[in-house]
């Protein structure tokens, strides 16, 4: 079970990051730890900082799952993205954070979900 | 980026320019309002959020500071919705600022961007075009009634999106306008009327001289005699609102949120009956932000109270005040608020708890000091502030048989409204209109007595002990009595008349 969610989530990934950037997201950095947080993907979209938060659903379903964010999780995103501004120096950048959701249709297909500015402080 | 745009705030009767100030600054994008908001505008940012993504528009994301101006006031209420929402669509030039400067905002959002309306509309914009501000832009539901300010220009708007639009210049809005002396021309008739009452001809003639005065008065009498079919009549003879008084009551109202579609402006004077549980904060108003009470929704009309001994003495007692003064000051840790409480007290009793205490044709069963008891609930102090106490007696058989020919209400009001024109005319340059509002200062001038009908008073009042204020209030009742008949002086007869209405302390 361990590797094999593991697994997953790195494949969901690796999938966030190829559709970004057919996004024309330029990749900064991944999997950005702090103490209480990790940020999946970090990418500059034009002018802003995009702090990407990757939602994996491996079950199929008929129905668009709920991207569910809880308020801890969100809390420990905002807290590495604090973190990262910090240590980059970049306080006066316009920054967002996007949720990027992946999930199997019952047919098979892999559908990507793209939700800018999901959240704020 | 930072947008200016203007809202209002209303504290107790007055509207008050709030600027709204919206700053859209880099970093983690989020929000905080300042300038000592409430719970319901704290909320108004989930509201103005998800209104903007419903409207087809982009939240944009900056970290946006949202002040509302001046700082030490509190802010209460969702009517800031719109102005914030319309703020953040401009701070993110979605808006262009051209017509931002010249309206005032104020509605509420909801999830579908939907604009609704808000109550107190009518005194915020009332004050506000005091202040000179010349348009505001509300909801549709608030049009009507923003409509009623003479001279200001009303944009109605349905929703955040025709906002956008209207701000870019892409549609027009015309001003919204009401036709005032239309309003005035509906509910003008009543379901009841004085001719339906047999006998009482002198509780007729009492209630004559109370509406023509604006005189408080007492009923006491046995039950089923007509009290409360006297009162509920009293409306009938009373004139129409003038429309500055309308404006005023209707302001009253609309804070209390009484204002529905169907009755923008309250036309009818006010008849106000509270249910003796009510509390004395229900009468003379009151709660964390203080409202206004039942004294105040009556401001203009009939505060009648059934059952008098019933209520509460703690709330008999707080109309003292209002009674003297003609407004109420409610002071509670939010604010300390006026609100105007010029009503007519009529109030209707029985004379013991079985009823029967001074009928001719029942015999009463009330031990005596239950009937002292029950008349101890209502204090002196009240009693010499009701300047008409008359008895409803119980009909007799032959007058309960025969056919009602007794006038009806319209000629009543004829020989009323008379009395009251003359009353408008002396009073013309004064802050007040009644004779029962006649302060001492201007006792003198308007109503000087000859000196036999000075010897007749002097002499009853040693007899009849009664109080300096009954001593003002008998001249007072005399000077409408005078009104009534069109004479200029006082007459004995007419000071006779009025002191026997006060005779009621002197049988207990």
């Amino acid at each position: 079970m361990g590797q094999e969610s593991y697994n997953l989530g790195k494949d969901g990934e690796e999938r966030a990051c190829n559709f970004l950037q057919q996004k024309e997201f330029r990749i900064i950095e991944r999997n950005f730890r702090s103490r209480q947080g990790e940020i999946d993907i970090i990418a500059k979209d034009q002018d802003f900082l995009v702090f990407v938060e990757v939602k994996n659903y491996s079950h199929k379903s008929f129905f668009t799952p709920i991207y569910a964010i809880r308020k801890s999780k969100k809390e420990s995103i905002i807290h590495a993205a604090k973190l990262y501004i910090y240590k980059k120096k970049l306080y006066n950048t316009l920054c967002r954070f996007d949720v990027v959701a992946i999930y199997r249709h019952i047919s098979g297909e892999i559908i990507i979900d793209h939700i800018k500015n999901s959240f704020g402080i | 980026m930072l947008v200016k745009l203007k809202s209002a705030a209303l504290y107790g009767l007055e509207g008050e320019i709030i600027r709204v100030e919206i700053d859209a600054s880099k970093g983690l994008p989020g929000q905080s309002i300042v300038g000592l908001p409430d719970a319901a505008v704290r909320e108004s940012r989930d509201r103005v959020r998800c209104a903007i993504i419903n409207s087809g528009f982009e939240f944009p994301p900056y970290y946006f500071t949202i002040n509302l101006a001046p700082g030490d006031t509190r802010k209460e209420g969702s009517l800031y919705d719109l102005p914030m929402a319309v703020g953040i669509l401009c701070a993110s030039n979605q808006v262009s600022k051209e017509r931002l400067k010249e309206s005032v905002f104020i509605g509420e959002l909801s999830l579908n961007g939907d604009v609704k309306g808000v109550s107190g509309i009518l005194p915020i914009c009332h004050s506000l075009y005091k202040k000179g501000v010349k348009n505001v832009v509300v909801s549709k539901e608030n049009a009507d009634e923003a409509a009623l300010v003479e001279n200001l220009v009303v944009i109605s708007v349905t929703s955040l999106k025709e906002t956008v639009e209207f701000l870019n210049k892409e549609k027009e809005i015309e001003p919204h306008i009401v036709d005032v002396s239309n309003l005035f021309k509906n509910d003008q008739e009543f379901d009841v009327d004085f001719s339906e009452i047999k006998g009482q001809t002198h509780a007729k003639r009492a209630l004559e001289i109370a509406a023509a005065g604006g005189h408080n008065i007492l009923m006491i009498g046995p039950p089923g005699s007509g009290k409360t079919m006297l009162a509920k009549r009293i409306p009938t003879i009373m004139p129409f609102l003038s429309s500055d008084e309308a404006l005023e009551v209707t302001k009253i109202y609309s804070v209390t949120g009484l204002i529905n579609k169907k009755r923008i402006l309250i036309t009818k004077r006010p008849f106000r009956t509270p249910h003796h549980t009510t509390s004395n904060i229900g009468i003379i108003g009151g709660g964390r932000i203080p409202r206004p009470g039942e004294v105040s929704l009556a401001h203009f009309g009939v505060l009648f109270l059934d059952e008098l001994p019933e209520f509460n003495r703690e709330v008999i007692e707080v109309l003292r005040e209002p009674l003297e003064d003609n407004k109420v000051t409610v002071s509670r840790a939010l604010g300390s608020v006026t609100y105007p409480a010029n009503f007519m007290l009529i109030a209707a009793m029985n004379p013991c708890p079985c009823g029967n205490y001074m009928d001719t044709l029942q015999q009463c069963l009330c031990p005596p000091n239950k009937v002292q008891k029950y008349w101890s609930k209502i204090s002196g102090p009240l009693l010499d502030r009701i300047d008409i106490h008359i008895e409803v007696p119980r009909l007799k058989k032959d007058e309960l048989t025969s056919l009602p020919q007794c006038e009806t209400s319209a000629q009543i009001k004829e020989r009323v409204c008379k009395a009251r024109n003359i009353q408008e005319k002396r009073f013309k340059d004064l802050s007040f209109r009644l004779n029962s509002n006649l302060n001492p200062k201007y006792m003198k001038v308007f109503c000087d007595l000859k000196e036999e009908v000075g010897n007749f008073l002097k002499s009853a009042i040693t007899h009849l002990k009664i109080s300096g204020r009954g001593y003002d209030r008998i001249i007072k009742l005399a000077r409408t009595i005078a009104d009534l008949e069109g004479s200029t002086d006082i007459k004995t007869e007419h000071i006779a008349e009025a002191m026997q209405f006060r005779t009621l302390k002197l049988k207990e």
